[in-house]
């Protein structure tokens, strides 16, 4: 098992660098370069050859690269070429806003998704049923900034009940933290919990046809012990495997929910990082993303082995 | 489906239904409050000699000083320079204002003006570098006393130090504040509020300068400015009373019909001073025909551009001087209506490509344009872009034609020399023409400003009926804030000033 761990631990640096190659590459076949983007309407061809000299962007590709990786080697992912930040500052110090977030989207999506998906397989064919199949449509259909923007118009604008955007650290206000957390953590978390709720009720309708679940109930298990002890235990499998790709899709949907709820985090950095071909920046979050990418996956394939003991990685 | 469907009509019912807010009486102006901002990007720097975004002024203004400013007319006034005068063509005095202390403590005087210009002249990638060219050196008179030697007579160099090039920071701040110091600079101003922090993406805080050298002021305790890039947000922010002020362009053209009848807000504005509409390579290509140029210019219909795609909101532009300027002159009026008869005896049945960046106003506009200039027998193309593309492409003089905008300096030199005189740094379309270029030299050393009002009347003249550019409008500035904030100055370079600005 440890040794496992330590294989997968050790197999993340050389992915984590080839995709870093490879997104070096796109980024800079893409044709702006940062230096026109920052001068803006102040282009003058004299400008924008000094900034691109200051910013080392006259170098050839591989050497911008190769001192690139050096120094990442060495914990030093270099400054951003927008605002000088230093990459590593810039990424933690918007990271504890987008953990939030995708926890908090995460968590009402498993929170609503398993119990509605149980439900709904339990009573298949119910009003209750076709509720919960109804909103895996439309969750899964509906894009976030769509959702997000009605939400800002109907429970800010109209209701007032809501703050239609901005952050408020967890040290300054917890109250005022949470108020502004809910409608990105709702437009966020909608289609995962729509997604989540269909493999919840899916995965239970199959459990339940299985052998072991008669054979339970034959030997005398009240209904709950069956549902909870058994069955969902069993059905979890898949939708855990689901979870672990939701965390990418979380990341992903962080950039658009940022964006539109001006949410601080590391998704909005990315968007802007990408439309000011933001290098430094660009590949500090991909690696970051990539870590964190591989890290779930991790934890996913560990998870499966609590919930079903005939998979072990000994 | 049709459940969802009758669910989402529901609820753009219910959204519809719009609450009415609360409008404020007053007259004596109030101390204290926090007054939050929306404005429409994040900022870069908070350098001057770095910045390069129009947005980051907005924050300047308030933070730091220039030795001159401006008035709503946009005409010089003293700012931390009390007077000054040209002892001849290329020798200008200042008279600096005494007692001013820099945020940190130390004090404004001589020493630090020579600081800052010859800064601003040695940082190699700063954009100050060009607007400064006429500097030779500054010398310290007395401590209240600099002179600036000129290489040559430069008209326009007052009105380049009311802006970036002219603030004043303190040295000691700028040398403790090190390679981070256009994210943190604490202490480095002497304007009416003084840096606290900055979260980037976040939030940017002001505090009020207990020290200001204006008593008094300012009446505000803090502003914070809060970057939000979606438009519908920030409207959403400012209905919901969660920021007081939205800064010019924060809010869509399309939604500003809707802010002028909200009661609980309020909405102002005036000719900007920038101009907009579309580059044309006079140099190469189909433009380089000035025939094909004028039947362009002579084609459009600007006013209907104006309505569809602007809204209303913008002012029709006859040439590079908008008519906030000292220099504007209301009786030019070349290409004043679409005449396609006319635009198709001056050249017809010729195509070219239109350079167009990938926002949706742009290729609205760019559609209407190419709809326009098919009724002259001119065929446009349309060729999407992103902007930085555009930016690049037009300044390696690679285009027929690009929708790109300028958006102005308070000198008309700054709306013309660069973009019009042969090889200005700004020239993208390769514009030439001698006596255009002569005029405009002229202006720039007059000293007279009646003299250079008429020589730049004669260059745009010139210049428009060449067509060297299609100008089509001149964006506003915009007061946008709820009715709770007072006494806001509305200035045509959309700067906002919060010295004298409280909240009731």
């Amino acid at each position: 098992m440890l040794q496992y761990l330590v294989r997968r631990l050790a197999l993340m640096v050389p992915v984590a660098f080839l995709v870093s190659l490879v997104v070096f590459s796109l980024v800079h076949l893409t044709p702006v370069d940062p230096a026109t983007l920052i001068l803006g309407e102040e282009h003058s061809p004299q400008a924008i050859a000094a900034l691109r000299h200051e910013l080392r962007l006259d170098r050839p590709l591989p050497e911008q690269y190769i001192t690139w990786v050096t120094n990442a080697l060495h914990g030093d992912l270099g400054r951003s070429v927008r605002t000088n930040q230093p990459v590593v500052q810039a990424i933690t110090e918007r990271l504890p806003a987008t953990l939030e977030l995708g926890i908090a989207a995460l968590a009402w999506s498993i929170l609503l998704a398993i119990p509605l998906g149980t439900i709904a397989a339990l009573k298949r064919g119910s009003p209750i049923d076709v509720l919960a199949t109804g909103f895996t449509v439309a969750g899964v259909s509906v894009p976030n900034f769509f959702i997000g923007i009605l939400l800002i118009l109907v429970l800010s604008v109209n209701f007032r009940l809501f703050p239609p955007g901005g952050y408020t650290s967890l040290a300054d206000s917890i109250p005022d933290n949470l108020h502004r957390l809910v409608l990105p953590a709702i437009t966020l978390g909608t289609v995962t919990t729509a997604i989540n709720t269909r493999f919840t009720r899916s995965s239970m309708l199959e459990v339940l046809r299985q052998d072991y679940i008669r054979t339970a109930r034959a030997k005398g298990a009240s209904w709950r012990q069956v549902i909870v002890g058994h069955a969902l235990k069993n059905a979890l499998i898949p939708v855990v495997t689901v979870v672990g790709i939701q965390i990418g899709q979380i990341l992903e949907g962080a950039l658009v929910t940022e964006t539109i709820f001006s949410w601080p985090g590391v998704g909005k950095l990315a968007i802007d990082s990408i439309f000011g071909r933001d290098y430094p920046i660009i590949q500090g979050i991909v690696l970051t993303l990539a870590f964190s990418f591989m890290l779930a996956n991790l934890a996913v394939d560990l998870a499966y082995a609590w919930l079903n003991p005939r998979i072990s990685y000994a | 489906m049709k459940r969802l469907a009758v669910g989402i009509v529901g609820v753009l019912f219910l959204s519809a239904c719009a609450s009415g807010g609360t409008t404020s009486t007053g007259t004596a102006p109030k101390s204290g409050g926090t007054l939050k901002m929306a404005i429409e990007s994040e900022l870069r720097t908070l350098d001057p000699v770095k910045s390069s975004q129009r947005v980051e002024r907005q924050v300047y203004y308030n933070m730091y000083e220039s030795l001159v400013t401006i008035d709503a007319s946009l005409k010089i006034k003293p700012g931390l320079a009390t007077s000054w005068q040209y002892t001849d063509p290329t020798t200008l005095q200042f008279t600096l204002r005494q007692g001013v202390k820099f945020h940190d403590g130390t004090p404004f005087n001589g020493d630090a003006v020579k600081f800052n210009i010859e800064r601003a002249l040695t940082t190699p990638s700063s954009p100050r570098k060009s607007e400064l060219a006429s500097v030779q050196s500054v010398e310290v008179k007395d401590a209240s006393t600099v002179v600036f030697h000129l290489k040559k007579p430069d008209a326009a160099l007052l009105a380049q130090l009311v802006d970036r090039a002219g603030m004043m920071l303190s040295p000691a701040a700028i040398a403790k504040g090190g390679a981070d110091f256009g994210l943190n600079p604490l202490g480095a101003g002497t304007g009416p509020f003084q840096f606290v922090e900055w979260k980037r993406d976040d939030h940017l805080t002001l505090k009020k300068n207990p020290n200001y050298w204006v008593s008094g002021r300012p009446y505000l305790d803090q502003i914070i400015y809060r970057p939000i890039t979606d438009s519908n947000a920030a409207l959403a922010a400012l209905r919901t009373g969660d920021i007081d002020v939205a800064s010019t362009n924060a809010i869509a053209d399309k939604d500003i019909a809707s802010v002028k009848s909200d009661s609980s807000l309020v909405y102002k504005d005036t000719a900007g001073v920038g101009f907009g509409g579309f580059e044309v390579n006079s140099g190469s290509g189909v433009f380089a025909d000035k025939a094909k140029r004028q039947a362009v210019a002579q084609a459009l219909d600007r006013p209907q551009i104006l309505q569809n795609v602007f809204f209303g909101v913008h002012v029709l532009s006859h040439g590079p001087i908008p008519p906030t300027s000292w220099a504007y002159d209301p009786s030019e009026r070349l290409y004043g209506a679409a005449d396609v008869a006319k635009a198709k005896a001056m050249a017809t049945g010729f195509t070219f490509t239109m350079k167009t960046p990938n926002t949706p106003v742009s290729i609205q506009e760019a559609t209407l344009i190419k709809d326009q200039l098919g009724k002259a027998g001119i065929t446009m193309n349309i060729q999407v872009e992103e902007f930085g593309q555009v930016l690049t492409e037009a300044q390696a003089h690679h285009f027929d034609a690009a929708l790109v905008a300028w958006s102005g300096r308070i000198d008309p030199d700054g709306n013309i020399y660069g973009w019009f005189h042969t090889g200005g740094g700004f020239n993208d379309g390769q514009y030439s023409n001698p006596q255009v270029d002569s005029l405009l030299e002229q202006a720039r050393v007059a000293a007279d400003q009646s003299t250079r009002k008429s020589l730049y009347g004669q260059a745009q003249k010139i210049l428009v009926g060449d067509a060297a550019y299609i100008f089509i409008q001149h964006d506003p500035a915009q007061e946008i804030t709820s009715s709770k904030v007072h006494n806001f100055s509305l200035i045509a370079d959309s700067i906002d000033r919060f010295a004298e600005v409280w909240k009731g």
